[in-house]
């Protein structure tokens, strides 16, 4: 039977895996290769907990980004010769949205046995405030 | 009783010149918490784990649990079993054992 376009259905899927030099596929990759560290995320009413396995790793492996809206948990490049190498691209990184405003000034995160807890306060509410109808 | 449920951790073996070193990875658990035995040749690590999750709050997202580890391995022939020495550190145990002296590799001067 002859096919209409002679080539493997797939084949592009593999291009795109093997050509994209950028970070479209990296993270995709990097899962796939379980280089990606697991993350449990917990919630009440005031705070959220944020768990990362990272065996081996310490606060100088580990870069840490509050954002607006979410949190950013990324491998920090080994630095040679005590340079930055600001170049490199991070191996992982993990982003978390975050559901509330986070209090940056008590958020915290803190090793232990290899895992990564970052404990992020929600911020003062705005508060509901009546407005008078002049 | 209730029934412990025990996963055989990540772990890699490297051979050096005098040495063997064995690297464990057992996020989550703590000096306390790990079970070294060597009996013979054989060495046995197990491991209860302490990682819990935050009181009071709601799981929202889960990709990892409390894990028990366990792995049991044998020495090589040329390992010594009285060198043995374990460190844990951030998760992940480093066990080395020494060759013995006169089967490590020796650099041969050339005249």
């Amino acid at each position: 039977m002859n096919t209409l376009i002679n080539m493997d259905p797939w084949s592009f899927l593999d291009d795109m895996l093997n050509n994209v030099g950028g970070n479209v596929f990296r993270s995709m990759r990097a899962r796939a290769a379980g280089r990606f560290p697991p993350v449990n995320v917990f919630l009440d009413d005031n705070a959220m907990i944020v768990d990362i396995q990272l065996p081996g790793k310490t606060s100088k492996d580990v870069d840490l980004t509050l954002e607006a809206q979410a949190v950013v948990i990324a491998d920090k490049p080994a630095a040679e010769d005590g340079k930055e190498t600001a170049k490199t691209a991070p191996a992982w990184s993990r982003r978390i949205d975050l559901p509330f405003r986070v209090n940056a000034e008590k958020a915290n995160a803190k090793f232990e046995n290899g895992i990564l807890r970052i404990e992020l306060p929600k911020a003062e509410a705005d508060g509901v405030r009546k407005i008078a109808i002049a | 009783m209730n029934e412990e449920k025990f996963v055989v951790p990540a772990a890699t073996f490297t051979e050096k010149p005098d040495e063997y070193e064995l690297k464990v990875q057992i996020p989550g658990v703590g000096k306390e918490d790990a079970e070294l035995h060597i009996d013979g040749k054989t060495l046995t690590l197990k491991t209860h784990a302490k990682y819990q999750n935050p009181a009071g709050f709601r799981e929202v997202a889960s990709e990892f649990e409390r894990t028990n580890y366990a792995i049991s391995a044998d020495l090589p022939e040329m390992a010594d079993p009285k060198t043995l020495t374990a460190k844990l550190e951030n998760g992940v145990l480093a066990v080395t054992v020494k060759k013995r002296p006169e089967t490590q590799a020796k650099k041969i001067d050339i005249l």
